[in-house]
């Protein structure tokens, strides 16, 4: 169990956060590698049931990130995801799943720098959090 | 009374104004309700009006699209069909709903456990925080003789959420998984969903699997989740999904939960403009956006 890292999946829109988790590496910023990146044209492409799916089938946690109010290639995309998760963030903590292992951020293209930060942060709270023993998964 | 609500089913079907009437008669056991769908002038003797009507009709909807219906439906029925018009699933005017001023439905589960007779008989607990006998939306009103003088209990709607919001993750992930254990996925809480219409539903489609279809503790918990965010926005809590459950899983307190937020979140309340765009298909430049980092 002390060898336990976890892993997060991270659903990435195309144009900003994208964009920005791959400033991070060209400007060879180090963060932890626990995050497996999915590519999503948007954050309002996301379903619910993508969340919970990772978290059923043995992800720790899963982070949403997508471009800033305003700021989506789509113009509307994200408000649309914003209002579809504020639900779902809620819901998961009544059923009993700990709000750590669902998260949403905004990073933009240029934000490579936060990008870095917040996976650092992320996979702090999640080791926190512990494994993930959701679907009757007895290991880590 | 109900000579009323027969003399009005005939004058409908009479006059070509709608090809079926769905209602209530009585049951093979002559106690409880069962729905019907009349199509014949002479059949409209069955039709009966009482608290043992309890199921939500406009279930039935779906499977008549393009014809003309006519649909005995409570002030929660209603909500429903409000529903489903803003989700453009029905047309306005392929509709004659009958309205029934509703004093409160009886409570079906408890009377199957006993002989007692209505009067006797508690309200169901859905009925007891609700003051809305009157459907918002009709296009006849069966007017109910006696006032039975509707008052809504006080009793806070969301006392049962407030509960289990009080207890800890950890207590709230074992008290769920417990209750979605017994689930032995009939679907019966789809199936009697007014709000549950698409042609494939996501439990049942192999491409791709979304979750394991077999029971057990990954599929089990995965299929209420996704039945209840599905409902998000949508659900009116006439409770169908609760009382149909075999195995008695309180999924009332799992829709209200999404109900109480949303109406938190977004002022929100389902099934009351059907001019309304339904919650998810908009957005406002003002939703909380606290959680997001």
């Amino acid at each position: 169990m002390k060898d336990w890292e976890p892993k997060i999946v991270g659903f990435l829109c195309n144009w900003c956060s994208y964009a920005g988790a791959d400033l991070a590496g060209t400007l060879r910023i180090e963060y932890p590698p626990n995050i497996k990146i999915i590519r999503v044209p948007c954050s309002g492409r996301v379903n619910p049931l993508f969340v919970l799916k990772c978290l059923m089938d043995g992800a720790d946690g899963v982070l949403i990130s997508g471009c800033h109010i305003g700021d989506c290639h789509y113009s509307e995309g994200n408000f649309y995801a914003r209002r579809r998760f504020a639900i779902l963030k809620r819901f998961f903590e009544y059923l009993g799943i700990d709000p750590r292992r669902f998260q949403m951020s905004w990073v933009s293209a240029s934000e490579g720098d936060k990008w870095a930060k917040l996976i650092k942060v992320l996979v702090e709270e999640i080791k926190q959090a512990g494994p993930n023993k959701l679907g009757g998964r007895k290991d880590g | 009374m109900a000579e009323d609500l027969k003399n009005k089913a005939r004058e409908l079907l009479r006059a070509r104004q709608v090809d079926l009437v769905i209602g209530y008669k009585r049951a093979s056991d002559g106690i409880a309700a069962a729905p019907c769908f009349i199509d014949i002038e002479g059949d409209a003797d069955k039709l009966i009006w009482d608290a043992y009507c309890v199921y939500n009709l406009s279930v039935y909807l779906k499977d008549f699209r393009g014809k003309k219906i006519g649909i005995i439906a409570k002030a929660c029925d209603v909500k429903s069909i409000i529903v489903l018009l803003q989700e453009n699933q029905l047309k306005r005017e392929d509709l004659f709903i009958i309205g029934v001023e509703c004093p409160g439905v009886i409570d079906e589960k408890r009377l199957c456990f006993s002989d007692r007779q209505y009067q006797e008989v508690d309200r169901a607990i859905k009925c007891r925080p609700c003051a809305s006998a009157v459907p918002l939306l009709y296009d006849w009103l069966l007017k109910e003789k006696e006032k039975m003088g509707k008052v809504s209990e006080d009793h806070d709607k969301y006392d049962s959420v407030r509960k289990l919001e009080a207890k800890s993750l950890a207590e709230r992930l074992k008290f769920w998984e417990g209750e979605f254990s017994r689930c032995i996925r009939c679907y019966a809480c789809r199936q009697v969903c007014p709000m549950c219409y698409c042609p494939k539903c996501v439990a049942d489609q192999a491409m791709p699997a979304w979750f394991p279809k077999a029971t057990g503790d990954k599929g089990n918990f995965s299929w209420n989740v996704t039945r209840a965010i599905h409902l998000a926005g949508r659900c009116i809590d006439c409770g169908e999904c609760e009382r149909a459950c075999p195995v008695g899983i309180p999924l009332r307190d799992i829709n209200k939960k999404i109900e109480k937020d949303v109406k938190e979140l977004f002022n929100y309340e389902a099934g009351l403009n059907a001019e309304r765009k339904p919650l998810l298909s908009c957005f406002d430049k003002t939703d909380p956006a606290d959680f997001i980092r």
